[in-house]
């Protein structure tokens, strides 16, 4: 899929692919992948600048913890704060996508478009 | 940040079809993507971070100047020791100075921490972002700058009670308290300095 159009929701992405369980960097870029069925295939690296960020703005809380390789891996989960995003921007992009579904579909404007 | 990217390549190593080896570890360094743009990318987050620890930083240093001011102050009140008569009308003059250049800062500082903390930090650098962070420095600068002036009216407020000073241990306190005072403002006039080279660096 194309890089542009996945920049502007990577935080929505990663804040879905948290929405299950808590998991590191590599485990979010293996989530994101299997869940969009290979459509979304970012280079890993970009993961964690976008991981910092949240964490800054509230939206997941982290902490170490030691893998079963012995190495110290730090683990993100969402935080209420960030459930609360994630559910906003769901409603946000269900409704958007919906108009978009119509105009592309060639069928009636929904009564309330986005 | 090490630690985790260390983390991350040795676990694509490890899931690597060809179970392991140079080949497999050349792969999970590619798939990482190109370092220089996620370094811009974490510049961002780097830059926002420090913004808002610097402004958290100015209220402390605005506190720790305040409390070493009182502490200077009580002192005089427990040895009794008086100010100097002849410089009455300039000591007055020095001291509302001093404390309108203190309450400025301490205005202009919770400002400052109010203004950065609701900000979002973004994805990229974005024109909006900058044009943020120099109002912030503006912000944080004028309150440095109103901390310099009160310090340096505390400087010479002690100056004119040292005139006065009846022996040399008597004078440990203020001078002590005065070095705290010029060391949190130097500080945060540094901290300052450092985070608008910053920005410019990240450009």
């Amino acid at each position: 899929m194309e890089g542009e159009i996945l920049k502007g929701h990577l935080d929505m992405i990663v804040l879905a692919a948290l929405s299950e369980r808590p998991a590191h960097g590599y485990a979010v870029i293996e989530e994101i992948r299997r869940r969009s069925a290979g459509a979304f295939d970012l280079p890993e690296g970009t993961i964690y600048p976008v991981l910092h960020r949240l964490q800054q703005a509230g939206l997941l809380a982290s902490h170490w913890v030691t893998a079963d390789s012995g190495r110290r891996r730090r683990v993100y989960a969402l935080t209420k704060r960030g459930e609360r995003a994630l559910a906003k921007q769901r409603a946000v992009w269900d409704q958007f996508s919906g108009a978009i579904g119509g105009l592309l579909g060639g069928g009636r404007l929904s009564q309330n478009p986005a | 940040m090490r630690r985790e990217v260390e983390d991350h390549l040795w676990e694509a190593v490890a899931a690597d079809a060809t179970g392991g080896g140079l080949e497999a570890e050349r792969r999970a360094v590619a798939s990482f993507g190109d370092p220089r743009v996620i370094a811009t990318q974490f510049a961002v987050v780097s830059l926002g971070t420090q913004a808002r620890r610097a402004s958290v930083s100015a209220l402390v240093v605005i506190t720790a100047v305040a409390i070493a001011m009182q502490a200077r102050l009580s002192w005089y009140a427990a040895t009794q020791w008086p100010a100097v008569s002849t410089m009455a009308t300039f000591g007055a003059m020095v001291a509302s100075i001093d404390r309108y250049a203190f309450w400025l800062a301490v205005l202009v500082g919770i400002s400052a921490w109010v203004y950065i903390d609701r900000r979002r930090i973004p994805a990229a650098f974005t024109e909006e972002y900058r044009r943020q962070l120099r109002r912030f420095r503006l912000l944080s600068s004028v309150a440095a700058g109103a901390l310099a002036a009160s310090v340096i009216s505390d400087g010479v407020l002690t100056s004119l009670r040292l005139l006065s000073a009846r022996s040399s241990v008597e004078t440990l306190l203020p001078l002590f308290s005065m070095a705290v005072e010029l060391a949190c403002a130097g500080a945060l006039v540094f901290s300052l300095l450092h985070m608008r080279q910053r920005a410019a660096s990240i450009g």
